[in-house]
């Protein structure tokens, strides 16, 4: 049975439709992420499972228990659900200590004293906040403040853990840091989790299934590497990594690979969705399998370097021809000048 | 969030207790007699008297011109003074809030008196200039000199509200401009009041209802010339047939409650696409004051100029009067001073009860009242339905009922309606009249406040397991606490003044100093209406000295 | 002398007078009084409407409870419509209202009574009454204060100073520049009181709509307060104000010397605060009580000289006293009746008219 099970869930705002009918499962010690543009539903989908926004129709259940159900009149308020939420801004209250924010979920629940510092005393340990108890939300960086945010949410032991974009208010570099952590600690508790985020690296660095939705729908859901390496649709293929894009025409089909045609280039790709002669195609490569080559050869285009930007672990070259404008990475710096480009077939998928 | 039961609730409760006294006034006027007389039968005859008389159509475009008048004084005025005092390094801004508020707890009748002592025609202003120039440069007793002393003292109206929403505006965005290039008055005119526009909006539809409503001022300043207005104009009609007509009165009513319900549908409709509140960016991020640089004194003289005008002028007419024995022209003040008025204040019976129960209703009363307000505020918090449209327009309009009808219709409520009939002659009665006019103004004190907490603090609280009242227990109302006093502060001040709407429901144990002023006022004893408005204004200031003092600020 | 002073003497006077001994009745009421003190003793509480201010009202009051000091008097001071509406609504629905209402608004306590809201008292002191200042036996003056001109002394020059009403509407005229827009009278479409005093000079004076007149074209200013009018008068911004009760103007004269008081000598109206008990009185009997004492000797004597609320008896002697009226006005003296004639001028119609008449006459330049 999952832990948490969302079907068909509708939600209107205004006139317009932010959810479409979307359905997820999450399974006990899953962790899913949400990914998706902002505007997508992904945030409106992890409130509709809080209970902080009503679905105009569909049914949520956690467990055996029913929380949402329109078409029954069903609805469990959110303090009833006992899940936790960890929100972006991690809304810690200014007006209350470190201690007492993570307190608090264990005081609604009328949790004895001595348990009360016990298992706050755990979790502020666990989560390296020992000796911050006494501070107040101002007096803490923002990765401290992230993760009283989360020890509030976890204190009490929560079924599935909501997450809304719980890293995106960190610098960078601790951003990076942060995903590995919070990854390590939800393994390490076993925890069921729902994970919202714009960035799909995050995503699938943490997630053992990523959803992707796309205006109110599910685009396509999987592993991480299914996601990446295999998707079903030009979207989800444009969204999963960083791509060059060539538009063309399908003019040639032959055992799985057809051949692209655009202006001032031809060149064959893997087919990923099926698609017609003549029609027109979108070709997607990864900027890592784009390769500047030595001479020409197949799949190869000669195109002008134009420059070089130095990205500290790897350059990335500018190339154009025509009105067709590639990125490829390398090792070193290159002058500007005419240069030959490898698309592998396999890697130049067509949509 | 659905519409909670609870909320259903309050906006009935609500709908109650201001439906049931325009209700009752919207009755009257369909009948020709009084509504508990046996023979009253309905009709429309009192509509076709009232709108046919000219003096009512007179009076009516009188109204209509000062409101408007009022409106636009106040309200640019207020926006800017609330610019400068909050956004930028103008002098001595810190001592200045609390006496910009001055005018709002002054009662009218003394205000248009201070104003009468001090620059009418024998004022001894007017009589200093006309010994320097030869003759005095203003008539007071004009349309146009009632347009602009009454749109100077509504301007901490405009001032108070629009203050509270620049308080809480982020401050990179005024910052983004001045990067842009923006000099502080293109800061001020192209990003800032704009963008406490939904503010500046309810404060002058406010001003424009009170401009309506306007009774003290026009009764004093506006009668020498005959000049008429509503209120005044309603003044006449308790007389014109020998008995106060209620019918005829009631329709002036409605026709003001007629006039003013298409404003707040026209405020709504202005607001529907900018956003009801400034929403609070990076909570404590401290604003550094804008340099106003050489207009730094300009600014500060068009402040000390409104001052002077709207709180110097009248209050020292006020206090001089309440030291002579007489005044005006061909008196020399040094010889007329005296203290008797104190001494013999000291002996008016009721005195210090009245100053008691002033007190008792201004705190205490007050208290109760930001109570109700902050619950009701609570319950229509962060609802998007159309109860919470509802709530809009009904809380306004008691605001348009003219304080003569709104305390006729009072008093009948506690009399007709059995169970409040016992509470009629205690401060209950009174306190829920003034609770019930002022519901608007104290409202939106407080639903400003309430949309300064970011929701996901109060679904933080929900999520971990607390249900709506205790979110507001624990989260809501703490974080607002400030915003709360500084509510209460100016329920304080404005209870204190406030007479005209429990006039019908105050007894010997109830008195106020509002209703002793009128009742000096009845014999003509000015003398000591002054001293006791210069007790009023003491007392008023001393509450406001302390409480500033213990940190409450005026603003969320 | 301050108001201080004033009740610290009425304090020694009153300390001469005894309070009513137990099972007493006032010096010569009849025996059959204990009965009606005896069932306000039971009631224990008066209720007042009055639209005399309480500052004046407060000897009184205290000397009437040093008399039954088992009476606890609420004392309630409306304006005169203030106290007509409340006392109509409370009366129709059924709640408590005051047991006795004393008001200067004399046509509206007649339309009070000829609407059948008054019960019938015979009171003890009848017979001390003149005949005009009691209706029916319901109604009853309680005072007789002269309507004066008040002026500016330090201002208005002694040729200027009008003597009667003709005088007064011949100085309009003749010194139009000197009283061009500093005389002041009531608004008569306002004021219940102004309108009631017109009606009462036409009736008195045919030739009163001159004086109307040459007050419209001094350019006049109106009033609904007489406050207002006498703190104008004081200052300077006008010279005089016609139509004032005698009492305010002795009150304020009392303070400020630059009011003078003028008795007009061609005829002086004198109004009457009439005070009568509603059939829906909770304490009928200790409005009795209070009725009878206002109209006693003792209650005149000190309105007379403490209040300085003109004294209706012919009895009483002091400072305002229908006696020192009399002495120096005679016959010119005209009380207004306390009559349902007052009511003549309520209907509507009538009314309106008058009013128009004033506006033509008055408001016109």
């Amino acid at each position: 049975m999952p832990e948490l099970a969302v079907e068909q869930v509708v939600k209107r705002l205004g006139g317009t439709e932010v959810l479409k009918g979307v359905s997820l499962a999450l399974m006990r010690g899953e962790v899913v992420a949400l990914l998706g543009h902002s505007g997508s539903g992904k945030t409106t989908l992890l409130r509709s499972v809080a209970g902080l926004e009503t679905p105009d129709a569909g049914r949520i259940t956690l467990g055996d228990r029913v929380v949402f159900d329109a078409g029954r009149g069903i609805e469990v308020p959110p303090e009833q659900r006992g899940l936790g939420f960890v929100f972006q801004s991690y809304a810690l209250w200014p007006n209350r200590r470190v201690f007492d924010t993570v307190a608090y979920g264990l005081i609604l629940r009328r949790a004895g004293e001595d348990e009360i510092r016990r298992r706050v005393g755990e979790v502020l340990e666990r989560l390296g906040l020992a000796a911050l108890g006494d501070r107040y939300p101002h007096q803490l960086s923002g990765g401290q403040q992230q993760r009283v945010a989360l020890a509030r949410a976890l204190v009490y032991q929560p079924p599935v853990l909501l997450l809304d974009e719980p890293l995106s208010n960190l610098d960078a570099k601790l951003r990076e840091e942060a995903r590995s952590w919070l990854r390590q600690l939800i393994r390490q508790l076993n925890l069921s989790a729902l994970y919202v985020t714009h960035d799909q690296v995050e995503a699938m660095a943490v997630a053992d299934r990523v959803l992707l939705l796309r205006d109110g729908r599910i685009e396509q859901e999987g592993t991480p590497q299914d996601m990446y390496e295999r998707p079903s649709s030009a979207v989800t293929a444009d969204f999963m990594g960083t791509n060059n894009r060539l538009s063309g025409r399908l003019t040639a089909v032959q055992e799985g690979r057809g051949r692209l045609e655009g202006e001032g280039f031809g060149l064959w790709g893997t087919l990923f969705s099926p698609i017609g002669v003549g029609a027109p195609a979108t070709g997607f490569i990864r900027l890592e399998r784009t390769r500047l080559a030595e001479g020409p050869g197949e799949n190869r285009l000669a195109m002008r370097l134009e420059t070089s930007l130095y990205l500290g672990e790897r350059w990335e070259y500018l190339l154009t021809r025509g009105d067709l404008r590639v990125r490829a990475w390398g090792r070193s710096a290159l002058p500007p000048g005419d240069r030959w480009v490898e698309f592998p077939p396999e890697d130049l998928w067509l949509f | 969030m659905r519409a909670h039961p609870v909320r259903l609730a309050a906006v009935a409760a609500v709908a109650v207790v201001v439906l049931a006294p325009l209700g009752l006034v919207l009755y009257q006027s369909l009948l020709n007699a009084p509504f508990f007389a046996p023979g009253a039968g309905l009709g429309l005859a009192a509509y076709r008297f009232v709108l046919a008389d000219p003096d009512f159509r007179g009076a009516f475009a009188t109204s209509a011109l000062i409101a408007f008048g009022m409106v636009g004084i106040a309200m640019p005025l207020g926006g800017v003074l609330a610019f400068l005092v909050v956004r930028t390094d103008l002098p001595g801004r810190r001592w200045m809030e609390p006496l910009l508020l001055v005018p709002i707890f002054l009662s009218p009748v003394v205000l248009a008196f201070g104003y009468v002592v001090a620059v009418g025609p024998v004022g001894f202003f007017s009589l200093w200039l006309k010994a320097l120039l030869g003759a005095v440069p203003w008539n007071l007793y004009s349309t146009a000199g009632l347009i602009v002393i009454a749109g100077l003292t509504h301007v901490p109206h405009v001032y108070l509200y629009t203050a509270s929403a620049l308080k809480s505006l982020n401050p990179e965005l005024e910052e983004a401009a001045r990067t842009a290039g923006a000099g502080v008055w293109r800061v001020a005119l192209g990003v800032s009041l704009p963008l406490v526009a939904p503010a500046l909006v309810f404060s002058g539809v406010l001003v424009f209802f009170l401009g309506f409503e306007l009774f003290g001022l026009p009764l004093v300043l506006g009668d020498p010339a005959g000049i008429l207005v509503l209120t005044t104009y309603l003044y006449k009609l308790t007389n014109l047939l020998g008995t106060p007509s209620y019918h005829l009165m009631a329709v002036v009513a409605v026709s003001i409650i007629a006039v003013t319900l298409p404003l707040v549908y026209l405020q709504r409709h202005l607001l529907r696409t900018a956003s009801r509140y400034v929403t609070v960016g990076g909570k404590g991020l401290a604003a550094r004051p804008l340099p106003l640089g050489r207009y730094r004194w300009v600014a500060l003289a068009l402040v000390l100029a409104w001052l002077t005008v709207t709180v110097i002028v009248p209050l020292s007419g006020v206090a001089l009067r309440s030291v002579v024995r007489t005044w005006g022209e061909g008196v020399r003040v040094a010889e007329v001073l005296t203290l008797d008025h104190f001494h013999e204040l000291m002996e008016y019976p009721n005195l210090v009860r009245g100053i008691v129960n002033t007190l008792l209703i201004g705190t205490l009363g007050g208290a109760l009242a930001v109570a109700a307000y902050a619950g009701l505020a609570l319950t229509s918090h962060r609802w998007q339905a159309r109860g919470a449209v509802l709530l809009d327009y009904l809380v306004m309009t008691p605001r348009a009922l003219p304080g003569l009808i709104a305390g006729l219709a009072f008093l009948w409520i506690f009399l007709f309606f059995k169970p409040l009939t016992p509470l009629r002659s205690t401060l209950f009665s009174l306190w829920l009249a003034y609770t019930v006019v002022w519901v608007a103004y104290g409202l939106r004190l407080i639903s400003a406040a309430l949309y300064q907490v970011g929701p996901e603090l109060e679904e933080a609280a929900r999520v971990a397991g607390a249900g709506q009242m205790r979110v507001y227990r624990d989260v809501t109302l703490p974080l607002v606490r400030f915003g709360l006093l500084g509510s209460w502060l100016l329920i304080f001040m404005i209870f204190c003044r406030e007479y005209s709407t429990g006039v019908y429901l105050l007894g010997p144990n109830t008195e106020v100093i509002g209703s002793l002023i009128v009742s000096l006022w009845g014999t003509g004893a000015l003398d000591l209406i002054a001293a006791l408005s210069v007790i009023n204004v003491l007392l008023i200031g001393a509450g406001l000295a302390v409480a500033l003092r213990l940190g409450v600020r005026l603003h969320a | 002398m301050t108001r201080r002073r004033w009740i610290l003497a009425l304090a020694a006077t009153v300390a001469l007078v005894p309070g009513l001994a137990p099972g007493q009745v006032p010096e010569g009421y009849p025996a059959a009084y204990k009965e009606i003190v005896a069932a306000a003793r039971k009631e224990g509480k008066l209720v007042v409407y009055a639209t005399t201010d309480s500052a004046s009202a407060e000897p009184l009051v205290k000397d009437f409870k040093s008399l039954y000091p088992f009476l606890q008097v609420e004392y309630n001071d409306l304006n005169s419509t203030e106290l007509y509406n409340r006392f109509i609504s409370e009366a129709a629905a059924g709640a408590g209202t005051g047991d006795l209402l004393w008001s200067s608004a004399m046509d509206l306590q007649m339309k009070l009574d000829a609407d059948g809201y008054a019960q019938v008292y015979e009171s003890a002191e009848i017979t001390h009454l003149p005949a005009w200042s009691v209706a029916d036996k319901r109604a009853y003056g309680t005072t007789l204060e002269p309507l004066v001109i008040v002026y500016n002394k330090r201002l208005l020059p002694a040729d200027a100073v009008p003597q009667s009403h003709a005088d007064l509407a011949r100085l309009l005229k003749e010194k139009a520049q000197l009283f061009k827009g500093k005389a002041a009278m009531y608004d008569a479409e306002k004021s219940g009181v102004g309108f009631m005093l017109i009606t009462q000079d036409f009736l008195n004076w045919p030739q009163f709509w001159d004086l109307a007149a040459a007050f419209g074209k001094s350019g006049a200013k109106y009033y609904t307060s007489a406050g207002a009018m006498m703190e104008k008068v004081a200052s300077g911004e006008h010279l005089l104000a016609y139509n004032i009760f005698g009492s305010y103007a002795l009150l304020r004269q009392r303070k400020d010397p630059t009011i003078g008081i003028l008795y007009p000598k061609d005829y002086t109206l004198g109004m009457s605060r009439i005070a009568f008990i509603p059939k829906a009185a909770r304490h009928p009997n200790a409005a009795k009580l209070f009725l009878d004492y206002l109209l006693s000797r003792r209650g005149q004597n000190l309105m007379a000289n403490q209040s300085l609320l003109h004294s209706v008896r012919g009895d009483v002697e002091g400072v305002a006293t229908a006696a020192t009226l009399t002495k120096e006005l005679g016959d010119k003296l005209k009380p207004i009746p306390v009559s349902s004639k007052l009511l003549e001028y309520l209907e509507p119609a009538k009314r309106l008219e008058v009013l128009n008449k004033w506006k033509q006459t008055a408001r016109s330049q």
